[in-house]
Protein backbone atom coordinates (compact mmCIF):
# COMPACT_ATOMS: atom_id res chain seq x y z
CA UNK A 1 0.00 0.00 0.00
CA UNK A 2 1.40 3.39 -0.96
CA UNK A 3 1.73 6.13 1.61
CA UNK A 4 -0.87 8.11 -0.27
CA UNK A 5 -3.32 5.24 -0.15
CA UNK A 6 -2.60 4.72 3.55
CA UNK A 7 -3.38 8.32 4.43
CA UNK A 8 -6.49 8.12 2.29
CA UNK A 9 -7.51 5.09 4.36
CA UNK A 10 -6.95 6.95 7.63
CA UNK A 11 -8.95 9.92 6.37
CA UNK A 12 -11.95 7.77 5.49
CA UNK A 13 -11.48 5.87 8.74
CA UNK A 14 -11.77 9.01 10.87
CA UNK A 15 -14.76 10.28 8.88
CA UNK A 16 -16.59 6.99 9.36
CA UNK A 17 -15.55 7.13 13.00
CA UNK A 18 -18.24 9.82 13.31
CA UNK A 19 -20.70 7.46 11.64
CA UNK A 20 -19.70 4.76 14.13
CA UNK A 21 -20.37 7.07 17.08
CA UNK A 22 -23.79 7.84 15.61
CA UNK A 23 -24.54 4.16 15.14
CA UNK A 24 -23.33 3.46 18.69
CA UNK A 25 -25.88 5.98 20.00
CA UNK A 26 -28.81 4.26 18.30
CA UNK A 27 -27.88 0.59 18.30
CA UNK A 28 -26.16 0.40 21.67
CA UNK A 29 -27.32 3.33 23.79
CA UNK A 30 -30.98 3.53 22.73
CA UNK A 31 -31.36 -0.06 21.50
CA UNK A 32 -33.04 1.43 18.42
CA UNK A 33 -31.64 -0.16 15.23
CA UNK A 34 -31.70 2.78 12.86
CA UNK A 35 -31.04 2.40 9.13
CA UNK A 36 -31.83 6.07 8.40
CA UNK A 37 -28.08 6.68 8.33
CA UNK A 38 -27.77 5.36 4.76
CA UNK A 39 -29.90 8.33 3.73
CA UNK A 40 -28.75 10.90 6.27
CA UNK A 41 -25.07 10.44 5.37
CA UNK A 42 -25.93 11.43 1.80
CA UNK A 43 -28.30 14.17 2.97
CA UNK A 44 -25.52 15.80 5.01
CA UNK A 45 -23.23 15.63 1.99
CA UNK A 46 -25.89 16.79 -0.50
CA UNK A 47 -27.05 19.80 1.53
CA UNK A 48 -23.50 20.88 2.31
CA UNK A 49 -22.18 20.45 -1.25
CA UNK A 50 -25.17 22.21 -2.80
CA UNK A 51 -24.87 25.17 -0.43
CA UNK A 52 -21.12 25.47 -1.03
CA UNK A 53 -21.64 25.50 -4.78
CA UNK A 54 -24.28 28.20 -4.28
CA UNK A 55 -21.62 30.28 -2.58
CA UNK A 56 -22.44 29.78 1.10
CA UNK A 57 -19.68 29.67 3.70
CA UNK A 58 -18.41 26.09 4.02
CA UNK A 59 -18.79 26.02 7.82
CA UNK A 60 -22.34 27.30 7.66
CA UNK A 61 -23.07 24.76 4.90
CA UNK A 62 -21.63 21.95 7.03
CA UNK A 63 -23.72 23.04 10.01
CA UNK A 64 -26.89 23.10 7.90
CA UNK A 65 -26.06 19.70 6.37
CA UNK A 66 -25.66 18.30 9.89
CA UNK A 67 -28.96 19.80 11.04
CA UNK A 68 -30.79 18.47 7.97
CA UNK A 69 -29.52 14.96 8.70
CA UNK A 70 -30.55 15.37 12.36
CA UNK A 71 -34.05 16.29 11.19
CA UNK A 72 -34.15 13.05 9.16
CA UNK A 73 -33.50 11.21 12.43
CA UNK A 74 -36.45 13.04 13.99
CA UNK A 75 -38.71 11.80 11.18
CA UNK A 76 -37.74 8.19 11.90
CA UNK A 77 -38.28 8.70 15.63
CA UNK A 78 -41.67 10.30 14.95
CA UNK A 79 -42.82 7.42 12.72
CA UNK A 80 -41.84 4.96 15.42
CA UNK A 81 -43.08 6.82 18.50
CA UNK A 82 -46.21 8.46 17.13
CA UNK A 83 -47.50 5.66 14.91
CA UNK A 84 -45.85 2.61 16.48
CA UNK A 85 -44.15 1.62 13.24
CA UNK A 86 -41.42 -0.90 14.01
CA UNK A 87 -38.12 0.98 14.42
CA UNK A 88 -36.34 -0.89 11.62
CA UNK A 89 -39.22 -0.32 9.24
CA UNK A 90 -39.61 3.34 10.20
CA UNK A 91 -35.94 3.92 9.46
CA UNK A 92 -36.15 2.08 6.13
CA UNK A 93 -39.09 4.31 5.15
CA UNK A 94 -37.15 7.46 5.97
CA UNK A 95 -34.07 6.13 4.20
CA UNK A 96 -36.09 5.36 1.06
CA UNK A 97 -37.71 8.80 1.08
CA UNK A 98 -34.31 10.42 1.57
CA UNK A 99 -33.00 8.92 -1.67
CA UNK A 100 -35.45 11.07 -3.61
CA UNK A 101 -34.97 14.06 -1.35
CA UNK A 102 -31.21 13.90 -1.86
CA UNK A 103 -31.66 13.91 -5.63
CA UNK A 104 -34.00 16.88 -5.28
CA UNK A 105 -31.58 18.76 -3.03
CA UNK A 106 -28.75 18.36 -5.50
CA UNK A 107 -30.94 18.62 -8.59
CA UNK A 108 -28.77 15.97 -10.23
CA UNK A 109 -27.14 12.66 -9.23
CA UNK A 110 -23.91 14.30 -8.08
CA UNK A 111 -22.33 17.62 -7.25
CA UNK A 112 -18.62 18.25 -7.75
CA UNK A 113 -16.72 20.35 -5.23
CA UNK A 114 -13.42 20.63 -7.09
CA UNK A 115 -11.87 24.05 -6.52
CA UNK A 116 -14.73 25.13 -4.25
CA UNK A 117 -13.89 26.69 -0.87
CA UNK A 118 -14.38 23.87 1.69
CA UNK A 119 -13.91 23.74 5.47
CA UNK A 120 -10.24 23.01 4.77
CA UNK A 121 -9.68 26.40 3.10
CA UNK A 122 -8.57 28.38 6.16
CA UNK A 123 -5.83 25.82 6.77
CA UNK A 124 -4.52 25.52 3.24
CA UNK A 125 -1.90 28.21 3.84
CA UNK A 126 -0.30 26.03 6.53
CA UNK A 127 2.99 24.41 5.52
CA UNK A 128 1.35 21.01 5.42
CA UNK A 129 0.74 18.87 2.39
CA UNK A 130 -2.92 18.54 1.46
CA UNK A 131 -2.81 14.77 2.04
CA UNK A 132 -1.69 15.23 5.66
CA UNK A 133 -3.86 18.27 6.25
CA UNK A 134 -7.02 16.34 5.44
CA UNK A 135 -6.12 13.51 7.81
CA UNK A 136 -5.24 15.88 10.65
CA UNK A 137 -8.44 17.87 10.10
CA UNK A 138 -10.81 14.91 10.11
CA UNK A 139 -8.92 13.28 13.01
CA UNK A 140 -9.35 16.42 15.12
CA UNK A 141 -13.03 16.62 14.15
CA UNK A 142 -13.68 12.97 15.01
CA UNK A 143 -11.82 13.07 18.33
CA UNK A 144 -13.29 16.40 19.48
CA UNK A 145 -16.82 15.26 18.58
CA UNK A 146 -16.14 11.87 20.21
CA UNK A 147 -15.03 13.45 23.47
CA UNK A 148 -18.06 15.74 23.43
CA UNK A 149 -20.39 12.75 22.97
CA UNK A 150 -18.62 10.88 25.80
CA UNK A 151 -19.03 13.92 28.04
CA UNK A 152 -22.70 14.13 27.08
CA UNK A 153 -23.33 10.46 27.89
CA UNK A 154 -21.91 11.06 31.36
CA UNK A 155 -24.24 13.96 32.12
CA UNK A 156 -27.57 13.53 33.87
CA UNK A 157 -29.28 13.84 30.51
CA UNK A 158 -26.98 11.36 28.81
CA UNK A 159 -27.29 8.88 31.67
CA UNK A 160 -31.07 9.11 31.38
CA UNK A 161 -30.76 8.35 27.67
CA UNK A 162 -28.67 5.27 28.43
CA UNK A 163 -31.28 4.13 30.94
CA UNK A 164 -34.03 4.45 28.32
CA UNK A 165 -32.22 1.99 26.08
CA UNK A 166 -31.27 -0.35 28.90
CA UNK A 167 -34.51 -0.54 30.89
CA UNK A 168 -37.42 1.55 29.70
CA UNK A 169 -39.70 0.69 32.62
CA UNK A 170 -37.09 1.62 35.19
CA UNK A 171 -36.35 4.83 33.30
CA UNK A 172 -40.03 5.75 33.41
CA UNK A 173 -40.34 4.92 37.08
CA UNK A 174 -37.50 7.37 37.68
CA UNK A 175 -39.32 10.16 35.89
CA UNK A 176 -37.44 9.99 32.60
CA UNK A 177 -39.51 11.06 29.59
CA UNK A 178 -38.67 8.17 27.27
CA UNK A 179 -39.95 9.62 24.00
CA UNK A 180 -38.01 12.83 24.35
CA UNK A 181 -34.78 10.87 24.85
CA UNK A 182 -35.44 8.81 21.71
CA UNK A 183 -36.08 11.95 19.64
CA UNK A 184 -32.95 13.64 20.91
CA UNK A 185 -30.87 10.48 20.51
CA UNK A 186 -31.95 9.88 16.91
CA UNK A 187 -31.44 13.53 15.96
CA UNK A 188 -27.99 13.49 17.52
CA UNK A 189 -27.04 10.19 15.89
CA UNK A 190 -28.17 11.19 12.41
CA UNK A 191 -26.67 14.63 12.86
CA UNK A 192 -23.26 13.03 13.48
CA UNK A 193 -23.71 10.83 10.42
CA UNK A 194 -24.71 13.88 8.36
CA UNK A 195 -21.59 15.69 9.59
CA UNK A 196 -19.55 12.72 8.42
CA UNK A 197 -21.25 12.95 5.02
CA UNK A 198 -20.53 16.68 4.83
CA UNK A 199 -16.85 16.14 5.65
CA UNK A 200 -16.63 13.24 3.20
CA UNK A 201 -18.02 15.40 0.38
CA UNK A 202 -15.55 18.18 1.12
CA UNK A 203 -12.43 16.06 1.48
CA UNK A 204 -13.27 13.89 -1.54
CA UNK A 205 -14.57 16.69 -3.73
CA UNK A 206 -18.07 15.45 -4.48
CA UNK A 207 -21.49 14.47 -3.19
CA UNK A 208 -23.26 11.61 -4.91
CA UNK A 209 -26.77 10.21 -4.52
CA UNK A 210 -25.42 6.69 -3.98
CA UNK A 211 -22.61 7.53 -1.55
CA UNK A 212 -24.64 6.51 1.50
CA UNK A 213 -25.31 2.92 0.50
CA UNK A 214 -23.91 0.58 3.12
CA UNK A 215 -23.20 3.32 5.67
CA UNK A 216 -25.03 1.40 8.36
CA UNK A 217 -22.99 -1.77 7.81
CA UNK A 218 -19.71 0.11 7.95
CA UNK A 219 -20.77 1.98 11.07
CA UNK A 220 -21.92 -1.19 12.76
CA UNK A 221 -18.70 -2.96 11.79
CA UNK A 222 -16.67 -0.19 13.40
CA UNK A 223 -18.74 -0.29 16.60
CA UNK A 224 -18.43 -4.06 16.89
CA UNK A 225 -14.71 -4.19 16.09
CA UNK A 226 -14.03 -1.38 18.56
CA UNK A 227 -16.05 -2.94 21.35
CA UNK A 228 -14.65 -6.41 20.89
CA UNK A 229 -11.14 -5.00 21.27
CA UNK A 230 -11.69 -2.63 24.17
CA UNK A 231 -13.95 -3.93 26.89
CA UNK A 232 -14.49 -0.94 29.13
CA UNK A 233 -17.18 0.83 31.10
CA UNK A 234 -15.67 4.25 30.50
CA UNK A 235 -17.69 6.32 28.05
CA UNK A 236 -14.53 7.98 26.74
CA UNK A 237 -12.95 4.61 25.95
CA UNK A 238 -16.16 3.27 24.40
CA UNK A 239 -16.71 6.28 22.14
CA UNK A 240 -13.07 6.48 21.09
CA UNK A 241 -13.07 2.74 20.42
CA UNK A 242 -15.76 3.42 17.78
CA UNK A 243 -13.22 5.62 15.98
CA UNK A 244 -10.43 3.06 16.39
CA UNK A 245 -12.81 0.34 15.14
CA UNK A 246 -13.56 2.42 12.07
CA UNK A 247 -9.83 2.93 11.36
CA UNK A 248 -9.08 -0.77 11.78
CA UNK A 249 -11.98 -1.69 9.54
CA UNK A 250 -10.73 0.63 6.79
CA UNK A 251 -7.18 -0.68 7.11
CA UNK A 252 -8.40 -4.27 6.92
CA UNK A 253 -10.50 -3.51 3.84
CA UNK A 254 -7.70 -1.74 2.01
CA UNK A 255 -5.21 -4.44 3.01
CA UNK A 256 -7.54 -7.06 1.51
CA UNK A 257 -8.04 -5.03 -1.65
CA UNK A 258 -4.31 -4.35 -1.98
CA UNK A 259 -3.11 -7.89 -1.35
CA UNK A 260 -2.35 -8.96 -4.93
CA UNK A 261 -2.28 -12.67 -4.11
CA UNK A 262 -5.95 -12.51 -3.06
CA UNK A 263 -6.90 -11.11 -6.45
CA UNK A 264 -9.67 -8.82 -5.15
CA UNK A 265 -10.82 -5.84 -7.17
CA UNK A 266 -12.65 -2.75 -5.97
CA UNK A 267 -15.96 -4.31 -6.95
CA UNK A 268 -15.42 -7.04 -4.34
CA UNK A 269 -15.70 -4.47 -1.55
CA UNK A 270 -19.15 -5.52 -0.35
CA UNK A 271 -18.19 -9.17 0.00
CA UNK A 272 -15.08 -8.20 1.97
CA UNK A 273 -17.20 -5.92 4.16
CA UNK A 274 -19.71 -8.68 4.87
CA UNK A 275 -16.93 -11.16 5.74
CA UNK A 276 -15.18 -8.66 8.02
CA UNK A 277 -18.40 -7.73 9.84
CA UNK A 278 -19.25 -11.41 10.13
CA UNK A 279 -15.86 -12.13 11.65
CA UNK A 280 -16.17 -9.25 14.08
CA UNK A 281 -19.58 -10.54 15.17
CA UNK A 282 -18.42 -14.13 15.51
CA UNK A 283 -15.12 -13.39 17.23
CA UNK A 284 -16.40 -12.50 20.74
CA UNK A 285 -18.59 -15.62 20.75
CA UNK A 286 -15.71 -17.86 19.64
CA UNK A 287 -13.43 -16.31 22.23
CA UNK A 288 -15.93 -17.16 24.97
CA UNK A 289 -16.19 -20.73 23.71
CA UNK A 290 -12.40 -21.14 23.61
CA UNK A 291 -12.08 -19.75 27.11
CA UNK A 292 -14.79 -22.05 28.43
CA UNK A 293 -13.14 -25.02 26.73
CA UNK A 294 -9.73 -24.17 28.14
CA UNK A 295 -11.22 -23.76 31.61
CA UNK A 296 -12.82 -27.22 31.38
CA UNK A 297 -9.64 -28.83 30.16
CA UNK A 298 -7.65 -27.08 32.88
CA UNK A 299 -9.85 -28.61 35.57
CA UNK A 300 -9.59 -32.17 34.36
CA UNK B 1 -52.79 11.61 50.76
CA UNK B 2 -54.00 9.22 48.04
CA UNK B 3 -57.65 9.17 47.06
CA UNK B 4 -59.25 7.00 44.42
CA UNK B 5 -62.86 7.72 43.45
CA UNK B 6 -64.85 5.08 41.62
CA UNK B 7 -61.75 3.94 39.78
CA UNK B 8 -62.33 1.66 36.79
CA UNK B 9 -59.67 0.11 34.58
CA UNK B 10 -60.58 -2.01 31.58
CA UNK B 11 -58.04 -3.78 29.41
CA UNK B 12 -58.69 -4.59 25.74
CA UNK B 13 -61.97 -2.72 25.77
CA UNK B 14 -64.35 -3.93 23.10
CA UNK B 15 -62.32 -7.01 22.29
CA UNK B 16 -63.20 -10.63 23.12
CA UNK B 17 -60.31 -10.56 25.60
CA UNK B 18 -61.82 -7.57 27.45
CA UNK B 19 -60.88 -7.60 31.11
CA UNK B 20 -62.41 -5.46 33.82
CA UNK B 21 -59.37 -5.17 36.06
CA UNK B 22 -60.75 -2.54 38.41
CA UNK B 23 -64.49 -2.06 38.85
CA UNK B 24 -65.02 0.97 40.98
CA UNK B 25 -62.37 1.25 43.67
CA UNK B 26 -63.05 3.89 46.33
CA UNK B 27 -60.10 4.29 48.58
CA UNK B 28 -58.72 7.04 50.74
CA UNK B 29 -55.29 6.69 52.30
CA UNK B 30 -54.04 9.16 54.90
CA UNK B 31 -50.57 10.57 55.08
CA UNK B 32 -48.00 8.15 56.58
CA UNK B 33 -50.43 5.30 56.44
CA UNK B 34 -48.89 1.93 55.52
CA UNK B 35 -51.47 -0.11 53.64
CA UNK B 36 -50.92 -3.76 52.77
CA UNK B 37 -52.91 -4.97 49.77
CA UNK B 38 -53.93 -8.61 49.40
CA UNK B 39 -56.10 -10.59 47.02
CA UNK B 40 -55.88 -13.61 44.76
CA UNK B 41 -54.30 -13.61 41.32
CA UNK B 42 -56.10 -11.30 38.92
CA UNK B 43 -57.88 -9.42 41.72
CA UNK B 44 -56.48 -6.11 40.48
CA UNK B 45 -53.78 -5.45 43.07
CA UNK B 46 -51.01 -4.64 40.62
CA UNK B 47 -53.45 -2.78 38.37
CA UNK B 48 -54.43 -0.57 41.29
CA UNK B 49 -50.77 0.25 41.97
CA UNK B 50 -50.10 0.81 38.29
CA UNK B 51 -53.13 3.10 38.02
CA UNK B 52 -51.91 5.15 40.97
CA UNK B 53 -48.41 5.30 39.49
CA UNK B 54 -49.83 6.27 36.11
CA UNK B 55 -48.57 3.27 34.13
CA UNK B 56 -52.16 2.27 33.42
CA UNK B 57 -54.73 4.88 32.54
CA UNK B 58 -58.14 4.60 34.14
CA UNK B 59 -61.25 4.25 32.02
CA UNK B 60 -63.41 5.94 34.64
CA UNK B 61 -62.98 7.58 38.01
CA UNK B 62 -60.46 9.95 39.52
CA UNK B 63 -57.18 9.82 41.43
CA UNK B 64 -56.00 12.56 43.79
CA UNK B 65 -52.72 13.12 45.61
CA UNK B 66 -53.66 15.39 48.52
CA UNK B 67 -56.14 17.67 46.79
CA UNK B 68 -54.42 17.62 43.39
CA UNK B 69 -56.13 15.57 40.74
CA UNK B 70 -53.56 13.44 38.90
CA UNK B 71 -55.88 11.20 36.87
CA UNK B 72 -54.57 12.49 33.53
CA UNK B 73 -50.99 13.10 34.65
CA UNK B 74 -48.47 10.81 32.88
CA UNK B 75 -46.43 8.36 34.94
CA UNK B 76 -43.21 10.33 34.57
CA UNK B 77 -44.81 13.46 36.01
CA UNK B 78 -46.07 11.51 39.04
CA UNK B 79 -42.57 10.34 39.93
CA UNK B 80 -42.09 13.59 41.88
CA UNK B 81 -44.46 12.10 44.44
CA UNK B 82 -44.04 8.39 43.89
CA UNK B 83 -41.18 5.97 44.35
CA UNK B 84 -41.63 2.35 43.34
CA UNK B 85 -40.03 -1.02 43.84
CA UNK B 86 -41.07 -3.79 41.48
CA UNK B 87 -41.44 -7.50 42.04
CA UNK B 88 -38.77 -8.38 39.49
CA UNK B 89 -35.35 -7.34 40.82
CA UNK B 90 -34.25 -6.89 37.21
CA UNK B 91 -37.02 -4.37 36.52
CA UNK B 92 -36.03 -1.76 39.08
CA UNK B 93 -32.41 -1.37 38.05
CA UNK B 94 -30.42 -1.20 34.82
CA UNK B 95 -28.24 -4.28 34.45
CA UNK B 96 -25.72 -2.71 32.13
CA UNK B 97 -25.19 0.46 34.09
CA UNK B 98 -23.00 0.53 37.18
CA UNK B 99 -24.31 0.64 40.75
CA UNK B 100 -23.42 4.32 41.07
CA UNK B 101 -24.98 5.18 37.71
CA UNK B 102 -28.19 3.48 38.74
CA UNK B 103 -28.21 5.42 41.99
CA UNK B 104 -27.46 8.66 40.14
CA UNK B 105 -30.52 8.03 37.97
CA UNK B 106 -32.70 7.54 41.00
CA UNK B 107 -31.13 10.60 42.62
CA UNK B 108 -32.36 12.63 39.65
CA UNK B 109 -35.88 11.27 39.87
CA UNK B 110 -38.53 13.89 39.29
CA UNK B 111 -36.08 16.51 38.03
CA UNK B 112 -35.29 17.13 34.39
CA UNK B 113 -31.93 15.67 33.40
CA UNK B 114 -29.46 18.51 33.12
CA UNK B 115 -26.34 18.82 31.05
CA UNK B 116 -24.01 18.48 33.97
CA UNK B 117 -22.05 15.42 35.07
CA UNK B 118 -24.37 12.83 36.59
CA UNK B 119 -21.77 11.76 39.15
CA UNK B 120 -19.35 13.59 41.41
CA UNK B 121 -17.37 12.97 44.57
CA UNK B 122 -20.09 14.26 46.86
CA UNK B 123 -22.72 11.98 45.36
CA UNK B 124 -20.41 8.97 45.51
CA UNK B 125 -19.92 9.63 49.23
CA UNK B 126 -23.69 9.78 49.72
CA UNK B 127 -24.20 6.55 47.77
CA UNK B 128 -21.46 4.79 49.72
CA UNK B 129 -23.00 5.88 52.99
CA UNK B 130 -26.42 4.60 51.89
CA UNK B 131 -25.07 1.29 50.57
CA UNK B 132 -23.19 0.70 53.82
CA UNK B 133 -26.59 0.43 55.58
CA UNK B 134 -27.25 -2.79 53.72
CA UNK B 135 -24.21 -4.57 55.17
CA UNK B 136 -23.75 -6.34 51.86
CA UNK B 137 -20.33 -4.87 51.10
CA UNK B 138 -21.77 -3.00 48.13
CA UNK B 139 -20.25 0.29 49.26
CA UNK B 140 -16.96 -0.92 47.77
CA UNK B 141 -18.53 -1.90 44.48
CA UNK B 142 -19.88 1.42 43.26
CA UNK B 143 -18.41 0.93 39.81
CA UNK B 144 -19.52 -2.69 39.42
CA UNK B 145 -22.05 -3.42 36.73
CA UNK B 146 -25.51 -3.88 38.24
CA UNK B 147 -25.96 -7.06 36.22
CA UNK B 148 -23.17 -8.73 38.21
CA UNK B 149 -25.13 -8.42 41.47
CA UNK B 150 -27.48 -11.10 42.77
CA UNK B 151 -31.25 -10.64 42.70
CA UNK B 152 -31.35 -9.88 46.41
CA UNK B 153 -28.56 -7.35 46.14
CA UNK B 154 -30.25 -5.67 43.21
CA UNK B 155 -33.55 -5.50 45.06
CA UNK B 156 -31.78 -3.99 48.08
CA UNK B 157 -30.24 -1.33 45.88
CA UNK B 158 -33.64 -0.66 44.24
CA UNK B 159 -35.04 -0.04 47.68
CA UNK B 160 -32.28 2.42 48.58
CA UNK B 161 -32.77 4.08 45.22
CA UNK B 162 -36.46 4.61 45.92
CA UNK B 163 -35.50 6.62 49.00
CA UNK B 164 -32.76 8.78 47.48
CA UNK B 165 -35.19 11.52 46.52
CA UNK B 166 -37.70 12.85 48.94
CA UNK B 167 -41.03 11.43 47.87
CA UNK B 168 -44.22 11.02 49.79
CA UNK B 169 -45.61 7.81 48.36
CA UNK B 170 -43.89 4.44 48.12
CA UNK B 171 -45.46 1.67 46.05
CA UNK B 172 -44.14 -1.83 46.71
CA UNK B 173 -45.42 -4.48 44.33
CA UNK B 174 -44.61 -7.87 45.87
CA UNK B 175 -41.07 -6.64 46.16
CA UNK B 176 -39.90 -9.63 48.19
CA UNK B 177 -41.75 -12.35 46.26
CA UNK B 178 -38.83 -13.28 44.01
CA UNK B 179 -36.32 -13.57 46.85
CA UNK B 180 -35.25 -16.35 49.20
CA UNK B 181 -36.74 -16.11 52.73
CA UNK B 182 -33.59 -14.73 54.35
CA UNK B 183 -33.09 -12.00 51.77
CA UNK B 184 -36.82 -11.26 51.82
CA UNK B 185 -36.63 -10.67 55.58
CA UNK B 186 -33.65 -8.36 55.11
CA UNK B 187 -35.47 -6.39 52.43
CA UNK B 188 -38.58 -6.06 54.62
CA UNK B 189 -36.35 -4.83 57.45
CA UNK B 190 -34.79 -2.14 55.33
CA UNK B 191 -38.18 -1.21 53.89
CA UNK B 192 -39.60 -0.70 57.37
CA UNK B 193 -36.60 1.40 58.38
CA UNK B 194 -36.86 3.66 55.35
CA UNK B 195 -40.62 4.00 55.67
CA UNK B 196 -40.39 4.98 59.33
CA UNK B 197 -37.48 7.33 58.73
CA UNK B 198 -39.10 9.21 55.84
CA UNK B 199 -42.69 9.04 57.12
CA UNK B 200 -43.83 7.64 53.77
CA UNK B 201 -47.33 6.80 52.68
CA UNK B 202 -47.05 3.20 51.54
CA UNK B 203 -49.03 0.69 49.55
CA UNK B 204 -47.53 -2.78 49.61
CA UNK B 205 -48.97 -5.61 47.54
CA UNK B 206 -48.19 -9.00 48.98
CA UNK B 207 -49.25 -12.59 48.53
CA UNK B 208 -48.32 -13.45 52.07
CA UNK B 209 -51.13 -13.05 54.64
CA UNK B 210 -48.49 -13.11 57.34
CA UNK B 211 -46.64 -10.17 55.82
CA UNK B 212 -49.92 -8.35 55.24
CA UNK B 213 -50.71 -8.45 58.96
CA UNK B 214 -47.17 -8.07 60.34
CA UNK B 215 -46.35 -4.89 58.49
CA UNK B 216 -48.17 -1.63 58.14
CA UNK B 217 -51.26 -0.32 59.90
CA UNK B 218 -54.06 -1.08 57.47
CA UNK B 219 -54.94 -4.03 55.24
CA UNK B 220 -57.26 -4.04 52.28
CA UNK B 221 -58.34 -6.98 50.19
CA UNK B 222 -59.23 -6.73 46.55
CA UNK B 223 -61.45 -9.18 44.76
CA UNK B 224 -62.56 -8.93 41.14
CA UNK B 225 -61.49 -5.34 40.93
CA UNK B 226 -63.19 -4.12 44.10
CA UNK B 227 -62.14 -3.50 47.68
CA UNK B 228 -63.94 -6.27 49.59
CA UNK B 229 -62.70 -5.45 53.05
CA UNK B 230 -60.65 -2.89 54.80
CA UNK B 231 -59.08 -3.54 58.22
CA UNK B 232 -57.36 -1.15 60.57
CA UNK B 233 -56.98 -0.34 64.25
CA UNK B 234 -58.00 -2.92 66.86
CA UNK B 235 -59.93 -4.99 64.40
CA UNK B 236 -56.72 -5.52 62.47
CA UNK B 237 -54.56 -5.96 65.57
CA UNK B 238 -56.71 -8.88 66.68
CA UNK B 239 -56.87 -10.44 63.28
CA UNK B 240 -55.10 -13.72 62.59
CA UNK B 241 -54.18 -15.26 59.25
CA UNK B 242 -57.09 -17.65 59.67
CA UNK B 243 -59.53 -14.81 60.25
CA UNK B 244 -58.31 -13.18 57.08
CA UNK B 245 -58.99 -16.33 55.10
CA UNK B 246 -62.49 -16.55 56.57
CA UNK B 247 -63.14 -12.91 55.79
CA UNK B 248 -61.96 -13.55 52.29
CA UNK B 249 -64.27 -16.54 51.79
CA UNK B 250 -67.19 -14.50 53.11
CA UNK B 251 -66.35 -11.58 50.84
CA UNK B 252 -66.33 -13.84 47.86
CA UNK B 253 -69.68 -15.21 48.82
CA UNK B 254 -68.88 -18.88 48.26
CA UNK B 255 -66.86 -21.37 50.19
CA UNK B 256 -66.03 -23.71 47.35
CA UNK B 257 -62.95 -21.96 46.12
CA UNK B 258 -61.50 -21.46 49.54
CA UNK B 259 -59.07 -24.34 49.26
CA UNK B 260 -57.54 -22.98 46.10
CA UNK B 261 -57.11 -19.63 47.66
CA UNK B 262 -55.64 -21.12 50.78
CA UNK B 263 -52.89 -22.40 48.56
CA UNK B 264 -52.40 -19.02 47.02
CA UNK B 265 -52.77 -16.90 50.07
CA UNK B 266 -51.63 -19.09 52.95
CA UNK B 267 -48.82 -17.77 55.10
Amino acid sequence: MSLFAFFGTLEIGFIYGLVAIGVYLTFRVLDFPDLTVDGSFTLGAAVTATLIVLGYNAYLATLLGTLAAGAAGLVTAWLNLRFNILHLLASILTMTALYTINLRVMGKPNVALIMEPTVLMPFESLPLENMYLKVVFVAVCAIVVGLAVAWFLNTQYGLAMRAVGANTRMAQANGIVVKEKVYVGLALSNGLVGLAGALFAQTNGFADSTMGIGTIVVGLAAVIIGQSLFASRSMVVIVLSCIVGSLLYRIAVSAALNADFLGFTASDLNLITAVLVGLALVFPQLRREWKAKRAREGKQ
Amino acid sequence: MIRCENLHVTFNRGLPTEKLALRGVDLSIDKSQFVTVIGSNGAGKSTLLNAIAGDVSSTQGKIFFDEREVTRLPATARTKDIARVFQDPLAGTCGNLTVEENMALAYGRGSRGKLKPALNGKLRELFKEQLARLNLGLEDRLDAEMGLLSGGQRQSVSLLMSALQPSTILLLDEHTAALDPKTAALIMDISSQIIAEKQLTVMMVTHSMRQALDYGNRTIMLHEGKVVFDLSGDERANCQVKDLLDLFAKAKGDGDELDDDKLLLGA
